[in-house]
């Protein structure tokens, strides 16, 4: 009765463990697609502020031009003259918008940064609890 | 004053880093010398965008001496070459990034050649001091993972 008892609580408690494992495994799996998320996020942020930079160069060249300037605008092989309050709206529309997706991608990164954190936290406990597990196993 | 400064924090930092593990260590240093690559990566863009922009001002230079008129080749292809007359030595189109190009004078063109070539030099400073500093972590990291590796070696 009591091996037949015994042999209950070790198929249970196998059986847990590898839930438990199971469920480690899945949480790894949604780390490690974090992680890639978070690295490609990186790189566009450093895309645009590369961009911002050269945006901004532009902006200050622009800025010291006289109102009788000529200015033009590469489109495709051919230069077209342009106008320089043109020209200077159309750069600082650019920056405006690079600095909202700047801002946009930093709180995108903070985010996935918190949900990282979290997550690692709960893979460190789901390792407790099957090393707590594995050890009261032994000592059965 | 200053020296003393500097050398109370390095001293700190490589207290620090004698408290760390060797796994510790090994990653420790593993990031600085990525991040030192980086920096060189960057230092070598920077070598390589002043000495074009230093040709340019050459180029204006050479060009502001040849009389209006002027017989030239022009380059189509790195193999081809065109015959063609100056038709304008005063004036020369710069291309300020993001598709913008403006009409500047010889001068003009001169002294924007020269702006840009100061601003890469302060910023190729202040990333050699930078990359100088990382080095020197990497370095410590590297001398002090030995020291431990040597001494888990002997005590085994």
């Amino acid at each position: 009765m009591n091996r037949r008892r015994s042999e209950l609580r070790n198929a249970m408690s196998s059986s847990n463990l590898r839930d438990l494992q199971r469920e480690l495994e899945n949480k790894a799996n949604d780390l490690s697609k974090l992680q890639k998320e978070i690295a490609k996020n990186h790189q566009m942020r450093k895309k645009y502020t590369v961009q911002l930079g050269e945006n901004e160069l532009v902006l200050k060249e622009l800025d010291l031009l006289k109102d009788d300037a000529n200015v033009y605008k590469l489109i495709g092989p051919v230069l077209v003259k342009q106008d320089l309050a043109e020209a200077n709206a159309n750069v600082r529309k650019r920056i405006e918008y690079i600095s909202a997706e700047l801002k946009r991608l930093d709180a995108t990164v903070q985010d996935l940064e918190e949900k990282q954190n979290s997550k690692k936290d709960t893979i460190l406990k789901l390792q407790q609890r099957i090393q707590s597990f594995q050890a009261g196993k032994g000592k059965a | 004053m200053a020296a003393s400064g500097s050398w109370k924090s390095g001293s700190g930092s490589s207290m620090g880093l004698e408290r760390m593990s060797v796994e510790q260590l090994k990653a420790v240093k593993e990031q600085a010398d990525l991040e030192v690559n980086l920096l060189q990566d960057s230092l070598s863009n920077i070598r390589t965008a002043t000495t074009r922009l230093e040709i340019a001002s050459s180029a204006l230079n050479d060009l502001s001496l040849r009389p209006q008129g002027n017989h030239i080749l022009v380059p189509l292809t790195a193999s081809l070459y065109v015959p063609a007359t100056l038709h304008d030595s005063q004036h020369v189109l710069v291309d300020v990034g993001t598709g913008y190009f403006i009409e500047k004078t010889m001068p003009e063109g001169k002294d924007y050649c020269d702006r840009k070539i100061n601003l890469l030099k302060s910023n190729f400073d202040q990333l050699v001091e930078v990359a100088s500093k990382k080095k020197n972590v990497a370095d410590e990291a590297g001398v002090i993972l030995q020291a431990k590796l040597k001494q888990l070696a002997s005590s085994s």
